[in-house]
């Protein structure tokens, strides 16, 4: 991607200090400066001491030793906060295809990512993010993430990260941060393999951290005369959440998952935040009493108008009002931030636009991605503002922040600059052959089935959803290689229920395979939607 | 929107009203329980039936909604004894060959349309199962289709607990094909299904000797460690208990004596079998056990264990004293099961009486809930429908479904909506299509600049 040509052109309109890498001291002098926790101030200054902010205002003098930073025309801010991503955990490779018989399950096991969660994981030991990975979220301004992996249930325990040089170790503000938990199912003939598994376990592994806790407090009192309990890192990763210490953020898209985080919450009595939260425009008066982190990942419409007017009204109507979930929010006085999601950083600020073009006020959004999840996850008195004594995370843009062509000059993190390679235009990606509406057919004995499935693919795992004869609902256990395209269906009709496989071979906008269910294995075609 | 908004404001307005009284005048009323009136009427309030009789005998309270249904039918809404709709995800964890811990209450969802569909045919209360992948299945969940409101007031909050086991074919072969560095899950034979259940038991009563043995602890103030509360295992000790009912999926004659057999030898009931396809070979074992039975009326040789299904099953079983229902194990057979009870009246030869009960009050004895539902009597709730013509007729349809004294289907305001929802939907998609064209323009413009 990045070329030693590139780098030449980290030419920046604004003076570069001598020492930029010196965590020194700096005045940023002529900008409007934004401090969030008061009015913007024209033609303000903000003095950096090693690291820290000395001070902000109107009449600051200049220190003798400050390297100053015209930031004539530019605009000031604190470094947004990112409290939702999953950087530095790569998605889960795509798993081995069906009949590849060749590798054996160690070999397997050995080439898989290494991650494999529990409430034990703690993120920051194992979190790899790359300069160029932490670019992606400076170069738009966000100078802080929350991280954790997001591709099982217990996720472990994420940490508040400065997106400073250096180890992971070096930038942590806070960490555990909180525990992440996903409703994710696991793959087929794994428990638990289904939603309402998902919460089934959930519950379990609740109810055995706090016997946990109870066999040990009673075996401490009299440890002779007793069988001691088993010792368990992951229960005892789970005792300060139990406690209420350690919140649990929870990954809840739809009013239906909110309500059932919020469920299994009050069952046991649990401090909790909820993440993705993109169907909170329904019940913000629900919301008053949790954290939220907004996902702006809103819900795109299909790429072909056959598709777009096959979809039923209210999925139209939710997609459309999504994006108004922020403003709802901010009315009802529910405490949020935007965040950006797991996945890539590239869409956070199109997605925080929409969120304004939908009534969030831009005062409401920078408040949304800096003091709020600062103090939504209880680092507030070190970011979140321009503010004496606070780390020295602070932007420079050339316009307000959010509008559509505005651009990040400078960025400060910890009171060093960092400099941004020049981001080569990012070539639109192909999209992969598998991408789309596929309307397959299986031929089974009865006849004919008709079923029409809507696929996205990003790095070789393929999500999306079904819907036809057999019923509708989400693919599970999607892959693509290539060629060949795998993923599950869970189809309810008594006869035929259970899992249905595909294992297919994609070829230009067809598709032939085999789909495997427990009546047995059928062959399947089908073609991609114009 | 308007008249949208302004309809659901009523409904809105009309639950609030706790009073608000409905009279259903001149009509046919098939009661259920106390034979049919002609020229009836039908008096709702709030949320139960507040009076019923000959029109002659019923006053009109002042200020009551009255519907004139001359040459209209009314009936208690439909009862489904097996359905799997309004379920998010998976319909069954299918993992382990024991899934009593997981709860179908977990995962309802107002989102299924097949809810509001099934209303239009007169579907008012189901009970939602786990799927069959497993022997012993989750905990299933008795609901009424309360369309438009939000899902946790769908489940009946009295209704009884209730589980799925399932027998035969799906629990044997559920993980025929398990992915790649899964090993294939048991059981795989008959002989295994029927192991894991009494295992299950077995290990139910242990579970609780542990608790026994710790309780005695305490009571004598020795210290113990209490032991790990297993949420599978609890479920079990339930059904023990008596406080969890066992609805069992089932198709041939040999699995359902062995079923019977183990709940007798473990000391448990099976409220119902499903499906049971060969039940009429084993009538009188199952009305001995005082089991009932939910059926397709004329499905069969859709598998290996269905080929001695015979549409005469359902009439065998009632005249040999089972208690019977029609069921429908799918969100399209559950917009018609009035259509499946007629078929026993051609198969067999039930009275239209018995057709009836077959999916009214007889799934609501089945299920537990039929002091509240499954007739038209005073003090039940106000799940009632009315019909164009007899129930029992192809060429009758859903006029109106109550429940609980509420509308939640109205042919013809569902009519005048789908103008105003078409609408809705082509102002929606024309607006999108504007806003994408946008975006494209910028993002090609930012590109040219940049």
């Amino acid at each position: 991607m990045k070329h030693g040509s590139l780098a030449a052109l980290v030419c920046l309109v604004l003076s570069v200090p001598a020492n930029g890498d010196a965590p020194g001291v700096y005045a940023i002098t002529n900008g409007v400066v934004h401090p969030v926790s008061g009015p913007e101030i024209s033609g303000g200054v903000v003095v950096i001491r090693v690291g820290l902010i000395e001070s902000v205002g109107a009449g600051v003098a200049i220190p003798a030793d400050a390297t100053t930073i015209d930031a004539k025309g530019g605009h000031v801010y604190p470094g947004l906060v990112d409290a939702q991503t999953s950087a530095g955990f790569a998605s889960p490779a795509p798993r081995p295809r069906r009949g590849e018989a060749t590798t054996t399950t160690t070999e397997r096991r050995e080439s898989a990512p290494a991650i494999n969660p529990t409430p034990a994981f703690i993120a920051l030991e194992s979190l790899k993010l790359s300069d160029d990975d932490a670019d992606d979220w400076r170069r738009i301004g966000v100078t802080t993430i929350v991280t954790a992996p997001t591709t099982d249930i217990f996720n472990g325990q994420s940490v508040v990260l400065n997106l400073g040089s250096g180890e992971p170790a070096g930038n942590a503000i806070r960490s555990p941060a909180a525990m992440q938990i996903s409703f994710n199912p696991r793959r087929r003939s794994t428990f638990p393999d289904s939603l309402m598994g998902v919460i089934a376990y959930l519950r379990q592994t609740f109810l055995d951290a706090q016997q946990h806790s109870a066999a040990l407090a009673v075996y401490q009192r009299n440890p002779a005369g007793l069988t001691r309990p088993e010792s368990s890192r992951s229960l005892d990763a789970l005792a300060p959440v139990m406690r209420r210490d350690l919140p649990i953020v929870f990954l809840a898209d739809s009013e239906e998952m909110i309500r059932r985080a919020q469920a299994i919450a009050r069952e046991f009595n649990l401090r909790y935040i909820i993440s993705g939260a993109r169907q909170g425009y329904r019940m913000a008066g629900d919301l008053r009493d949790v954290p939220v982190l907004v996902s702006v990942k809103w819900p795109a419409p299909p790429a072909t108008k056959e598709d777009r007017e096959e979809q039923p009204l209210r999925v139209i109507r939710d997609r459309q009002l999504a994006p108004t979930t922020p403003s709802v929010l901010a009315k009802s006085g529910v405490s949020f931030a935007l965040v950006s999601g797991a996945g890539k950083a590239g869409d956070y600020f199109r997605g925080i636009r929409k969120a304004i073009d939908n009534g969030l006020s831009a005062d409401e959004a920078l408040r949304a991605t800096t003091l709020v999840p600062a103090r939504i996850f209880g680092v507030d008195r070190q970011l979140g503002t321009l503010e004496r004594g606070k780390i020295a995370n602070v932007i420079i843009s050339d316009k307000p922040i959010f509008a559509k062509d505005a651009k990040v000059m400078r960025v400060l993190v910890d009171g060093r600059e960092v400099r941004l390679a020049e981001k080569e235009e990012a070539e639109t990606a192909a999209a992969s052959p598998a991408e789309g509406t596929w309307n397959l057919t299986v031929r089974m004995p009865s006849g004919s089935v008709s079923i029409v499935v809507t696929l996205h693919v990003e790095n070789g795992r393929v999500t999306g959803n079904f819907s036809g004869d057999r019923g509708s609902g989400d693919i599970r256990d999607g892959t693509f290689d290539d060629s060949t395209l795998e993923f599950t269906i869970s189809v309810k009709s008594d006869a035929e229920a259970g899992d249905w496989t595909f294992h297919g071979t994609v070829r230009d906008s067809n598709i032939t395979g085999n789909v495997t269910t427990n009546l047995g294995t059928f062959e399947f075609s089908g073609s991609k939607s114009r | 929107m308007k008249k949208i908004a302004a309809l659901t404001l009523l409904i809105a307005v009309s639950a609030i009203a706790q009073e608000h009284v409905t009279v259903i005048r001149n009509a046919t009323v098939l009661t259920i329980t106390n034979g049919r009136i002609e020229h009836g009427s039908v008096v709702m309030r709030g949320s139960k039936i507040a009076a019923v009789g000959p029109d002659s005998s019923i006053s009109v309270p002042a200020g009551a909604a009255v519907i004139d249904a001359a040459g209209k039918f009314v009936m208690p809404g439909i009862i489904d004894s097996h359905s799997h709709t309004a379920v998010e995800g998976a319909v069954n964890e299918g993992s382990l060959a024991n899934t009593g811990m997981v709860r179908i209450a977990d995962v309802m969802t107002a989102e299924e349309i097949a809810a509001y569909r099934q209303l239009a045919g007169g579907t008012t209360t189901a009970l939602i199962l786990h799927g069959s992948a497993n022997s012993i299945g989750g905990q299933s969940q008795i609901a009424k289709w309360k369309w438009g409101k939000p899902v946790s007031e769908w489940p009946i909050k009295d209704a009884p607990r209730t589980i799925k086991f399932a027998l035969g074919e799906n629990p044997k072969s559920a993980n025929f094909r398990p992915p790649e560095g899964v090993p294939r899950q048991y059981p795989a034979t008959r002989m295994g299904v029927e192991e894991v259940i009494r295992t299950s038991f077995t290990d139910a009563r242990d579970y609780l000797a542990k608790w026994d043995e710790y309780e005695a602890k305490q009571k004598r103030g020795e210290p113990a460690i209490p032991p790990r509360r297993d949420l599978l295992m609890e479920t079990m000790a339930d059904i023990l208990r008596g406080r969890i009912d066992v609805h069992s999926h089932c198709y041939r004659s040999d699995e359902i004596l062995m079923l019977l057999n183990v709940a007798h030898d473990m000391g448990f009931h099976i409220k119902t079998l499903q499906h049971v396809l060969e039940g009429y070979k084993v009538a009188k074992e199952i009305a001995a056990a005082g089991t009932g039975a939910g059926t397709f009326i004329d499905w069969w040789g859709f598998k290996a264990e269905a080929y001695d299904a015979i549409p005469y099953n359902i009439a065998l079983m009632t005249r040999s004293g089972v208690l019977t229902s029609v069921n429908s194990d799918s969100a399209e057979l559950a917009r018609r099961l009035n259509q499946d009870a007629a078929k026993a009246m051609k198969y067999g030869g039930l009275t239209a009486d018995e057709a009836l009960k077959l999916c009214t009050i007889n799934p609501a004895k089945e299920l537990g809930i039929d002091t509240r539902v499954g007739s038209i009597e005073v003090g039940k709730d106000a799940d009632v429908v009315i019909w164009t013509g007899d129930p029992l007729s192809t060429y009758s349809r859903v006029e109106t479904t109550f429940i609980e004294g509420e509308i939640y289907f109205d042919r013809s305001r569902d009519l005048e909506q789908r103008q105003q929802l078409a609408r809705e939907k082509a102002d929606r998609l024309k607006k999108e299509a504007e806003e994408t064209a946008r975006e494209k323009k910028d993002t090609k413009g930012r590109k040219k600049n940049g």
